[in-house]
């Protein structure tokens, strides 16, 4: 298991074919290091001390080839050892996030999300980085310091030894330094911390201090933690420095023994002065590998400790295999035999206790009951979502817990209580249950995924239809040459306006040439068109000199600009200090990622006036202006006045541009189709007003009928199936995201169905919707088991268990336990109700 | 198709929010910066006369801030049967701005009612902004639930002598 394996498992596992060439890299390198030397001592021995020119250039140039050969492979060594480095952190990442998927439930109840990611993003980096560094970095600087002194032992055996004798000194005495300063390190973080928190506590109580006048007694507390921590990080610091001092100490006495001892033995002729020089360099040379080397050692304490500190805490065993290693999941029937089943969380702990049933394949059993009385527990259990403690569960014959998740889900599908969407399209969280069972991860084993015709039937069963339609409907269709396409929404509108434009007045505002439209931009007001070539583009209008012209000229610049300023300084007011997030830029003609430029524009707007700025700047105000739709907008306001300006401007624009650029722009027709608009808006000739709710569900049904006649229907529900859900399935309500979570459960068709309290977000017609679905369709085909909330749905299964404080306490078919007036009679009889 | 709504909001209409929503308990006490993000982020609604503002066991993430006009509750299953007027100032469905839940009642307009109405994503969006405020706001409603639960016991300890076996008692 991953978390078992020391760090050095992973310098094993590493790729060994870059080790090899970074290990004879670093042989050549340290040569090329230690080959200047001896040039150094021949230019001064040989060139300089016999005066000849040749040898001289010889040897420079020499040295000079050795310099350069020694930085490229430094270079190749850093590269390759990044490389190694970066490899293994990717391992390291996908094997410890593989490892995490798969532990058990009760680990996840425990554990914050913040802690995986942590630990995934930031605390595996120190590992996998030393990983590069592990064999490279001490050999390299090993093998440096092993040429060097080799180096002064030829040049002088005498002076090499003695220049050798302080580093047992070194090696004694900066561990115990170290030691301290990590003492000392450890408290300060201590000492921080509860500084920290007196700060928190002394400023939540403010209000207390200000009514005792207690400042004194708040200064004193305060001053004593500050002192202590001051003494702390002078002792720390001192002992830091210390080790730092200590070291170049040493060093740096090295060159005085060279000199007094090497200078006497110059002068009496028995040491040359070249191998003096050369000597003192290799001495010098000494110094980075020995730093490099504790810096090594330092780096390797602290990412081994963080490496064994992140892998115990996700030290745990996954609770079940994920496939058989040896044959071919099983198909099972889906009968199950409970016997004596328990489940506890801690000793004397028990969420379940002596459960026994027995299901058939195709019979059906809901389990009612308190909250807290076990039955989400127990469908858990059969699911395998649990390890139960006690106790069998067969499913089809086998025990649950032999069984391999592979066996599992192949056979049993499940809706969780508060389902989970993933971010992706409606399409894409369909097929989830069925990609993950086809889906063997092996290459060339395609899934098996649902038909379209699949999908929407069971869209259409859980009743996700029409809000898939409604996505559908308010899409932008790209591909603008479908003419035919445009023909059939062409005539759907004019069928619309015939037969619903009165009905659903409230509901729509249509493209009306002489009013001012409140949920359109000011700038499709203004050009009462879509732009069809690209200066003229909504996003480049403000840049645009004809348009600035006529803006100019119809003297609406001026107040699109304080119109813009407004909406700016009102958006920096409101959301100045917060983390953008789209949701609060909805009544805000800004985006998200525009907030830190308009942020400077604002700050020069506090001094100066609109007219002051630049042309860019204006663009900017300009831009937001444009943008502007007054009824969901309320950055800024948009005058009436302004507004009739815009409706009076509206003809002259059309005029003056089909003069002078005839082609930019396509006009709102009711005979034209509409680029750019969404489907729904081109049908409508107009908008849907998104602040009535129930105003485009309305919208959308009206539609219905239209649609199927111009055969348009299932073409824009596919369209609607690519609506991307957002994270978490953010842009779904609750009862859709419920929805979504049957649907994708019932597309796996498996033999055995567990829902757990899957319609609690749903309406009353949905939920009966849903239940006709399962006795209409599954019944008799599927074994289901259903934890019910509402005793209303319960009527028709084959079983009704019911459940109290983990125990299974009636069982049998609702009339027959009805008539036994035991627990269910209280229960449907509301003599308790149940929440 | 009667639901109408107030098709223009305008700077005035924020900051007349804002002063709404600080004089509001459960938001009494809070820093201005949460609170002028809420009442940005609210949106008045017009509801004509008889329309429904919520329905009875049908799930409604809004709270709602009556400003004018007369709005009644009502529970319509099994049978219908009116309860409490409730009108301006009011503030009704709060408890829905911290989980999803059906609608224990419905909320029907007896007059054109405008109300200033709160989502729970943007509640709760705006609580993660200002981590500071969540525990304020829960102490703030707690404290509410309990003058409801307090005035509840006084009123029916007296009137319904059957009650008194259950009450005191949290349903399970």
């Amino acid at each position: 298991m991953i978390t078992r394996r020391p760090l050095f498992y992973w310098v094993k596992t590493s790729n060994w074919k870059l080790q090899i060439l970074l290990l004879i890299l670093i042989a050549v390198g340290v040569a090329a290091r230690v080959f200047p030397l001896e040039m150094q001592k021949r230019i001064v021995n040989q060139a300089i001390g016999l005066g000849k020119l040749n040898l001289l250039f010889l040897y420079c140039g020499l040295y000079l080839a050795a310099v350069f050969l020694a930085s490229v492979i430094k270079f190749l060594i850093n590269v390759i050892q990044t490389h190694l480095g970066q490899q293994t952190l990717a391992r390291l990442r996908k094997e410890l996030y593989a490892h995490i998927l798969t532990l058990p439930m009760s680990f996840f109840r425990r554990t914050s999300s913040g802690m995986v990611v942590s630990a995934l993003v930031t605390e595996v980096v120190s590992a996998g980085e030393l990983v590069g560094q592990a064999i490279a970095v001490p050999i390299n600087n090993i093998l440096t310091l092993l040429a060097f002194t080799g180096f002064m032992f030829y040049l002088n055996p005498l002076l090499a030894s003695l220049s050798l004798t302080i580093y047992p000194f070194i090696l004694f005495s900066i561990p115990i330094l170290q030691r301290r300063a990590n003492v000392e390190n450890k408290k300060r973080v201590d000492a921080t911390r509860s500084l920290s928190s007196k700060v928190g506590e002394t400023i939540s109580g403010i209000h207390e201090v200000h009514g005792n006048g207690s400042y004194h007694i708040e200064n004193r507390r305060f001053g004593e933690l500050v002192q202590e921590l001051l003494h702390i990080r002078v002792r720390w610091n001192v002992y830091r420095y210390a080790i730092k001092g200590l070291n170049n100490l040493f060093q740096n006495m090295g060159p005085f023994l060279l000199f007094i001892v090497g200078g006497y033995l110059a002068i009496n002729g028995r040491f040359d002065l070249g191998a003096l020089v050369a000597f003192l360099s290799a001495y010098e040379k000494l110094y980075d590998p020995w730093k490099e080397l504790m810096e090594f050692y330092q780096t390797y304490q602290e990412a081994s400790v963080s490496y064994r500190r992140l892998m115990e805490y996700f030290d745990e065993q996954p609770e079940f295999a994920l496939t058989p290693p040896d044959r071919e999941p099983y198909e099972l029937a889906a009968s199950i035999q409970v016997r004596d089943l328990s489940f506890s969380v801690a000793p004397r702990v028990h969420l379940l206790q002596k459960v026994s049933f027995d299901l058939e394949p195709g019979q059906s059993m809901a389990v009612v009951g308190f909250s807290g009385s076990g039955k989400s527990t127990l469908v858990h259990c059969i699911g395998q979502l649990y390890r139960y403690s006690g106790g069998s569960v067969k499913f089809g014959g086998h025990e649950v817990f032999e069984l391999t998740k592979q066996d599992v889900v192949r056979n049993a599908g499940i809706v969780a209580q508060t389902p989970y969407i993933f971010d992706g399209t409606i399409k894409e969280n369909l097929r989830y249950a069925c990609e993950a069972i086809y889906d063997s991860g092996k290459e060339g084993d395609a899934p098996r995924l649902p038909s379209l015709d699949e999908m929407i039937e069971v869209i259409q069963q859980v009743g996700l239809f029409m809000d898939v339609l409604r996505f559908g409907l308010n899409t932008v269709i790209e591909e603008d040459e479908d003419r035919e396409l445009h023909e059939r929404i062409i005539r759907i509108r004019y069928r619309f306006q015939s037969e619903f434009g009165e009905i659903l007045g409230d509901d729509i505002e249509f493209f009306d040439i002489k009013r001012y439209l409140i949920f359109s931009s000011v700038a499709s007001n203004l050009t009462f068109g879509t732009a069809q070539q690209d200066p003229f583009k909504s996003e480049n209008l403000s840049r645009n000199h004809y348009f600035l012209w006529f803006l100019e000229e119809s003297r609406l610049k001026q107040p699109l600009l304080e119109l813009g300023r407004d909406a700016a300084l009102q958006t920096m007011d409101i959301l100045g200090n917060i983390v953008p997030d789209a949701l609060f830029f909805e009544q805000s003609p800004m985006e998200p990622d525009e907030f830190e430029d308009y942020t400077i524009l604002s700050q020069k707007l506090q001094t100066s006036s609109t007219e002051e700025l630049g042309g860019a700047e204006q663009a900017m105000l300009l831009k937001l202006a444009l943008r502007f739709v007054a009824g969901v907008h309320t950055t800024g306001e948009l005058q009436p006045g302004l507004q009739d300006s815009v409706v009076q401007a509206r003809r002259e624009f059309r005029d003056q541009i089909q003069a002078d650029h005839p082609e930019a722009f396509s006009f709102y027709r009711m005979s034209g189709y509409l680029p750019s608009l969404s489907i729904l808006d081109n049908i409508l000739f107009g908008r849907s007003r998104m602040d009535i709710p129930g105003a485009q569900e309305r919208i959308a049904k009206s539609l219905m009928q239209l649609l199927i006649e111009e055969d348009l229907l299932e073409r824009i529900v596919e369209v609607g199936m690519d609506f991307r859900v957002g994270p978490k399935g953010d842009r779904l309500s609750g009862g859709q995201r419920q929805k979504l979570a049957i649907a994708r459960t019932f597309l796996k068709n498996s033999p055995l169905l567990i829902l757990d309290e899957a319609t609690s977000a749903l309406d009353n017609a949905s939920q009966k919707r849903i239940q006709g679905v399962l006795e209409s369709r599954w019944k008799g085909r599927s074994t289901i088991i259903a934890v019910a909330h509402r005793l209303d749905t319960i009527r028709n299964y084959d079983k009704i268990a019911v459940m109290k404080a983990g125990k299974i306490v009636e069982m049998g078919a609702f009339d027959e336990l009805l008539e036994r007036k035991g627990i269910l009679y209280e229960l449907v009889h509301g003599v308790k109700t149940e929440y | 198709m009667s639901s109408s709504t107030e098709s223009k909001q305008s700077t005035k209409d924020c900051k007349d929010n804002l002063q709404l929503l600080m004089h509001l308990p459960m938001l009494s006490g809070l820093p201005m910066e949460p609170i002028k993000l809420l009442a940005y982020l609210c949106k008045r609604h017009v509801f004509r006369p008889g329309q429904t503002i919520f329905r009875q066991e049908e799930v409604d993430a809004n709270a709602y801030l009556i400003l004018s006009g007369k709005a009644r509750l009502l529970l319509e299953e099994p049978q219908e049967i009116a309860l409490v007027e409730v009108g301006e100032m009011d503030f009704i469905g709060v408890l829905s701005l911290f989980c999803e839940m059906k609608r224990i009642y419905t909320l029907r307009a007896e007059t054109e009612v405008v109300s200033l109405t709160l989502s729970r994503e943007k509640f709760q969006k705006t609580l993660e902004q200002f981590p500071d405020v969540g525990p304020r706001i829960f102490e703030a409603t707690a404290r509410s639930i309990i003058r409801w639960e307090t005035h509840f016991v006084r009123e029916h300890l007296a009137k319904c002598p059957e009650c008194r076996n259950h009450m005191g008692i949290p349903p399970t």
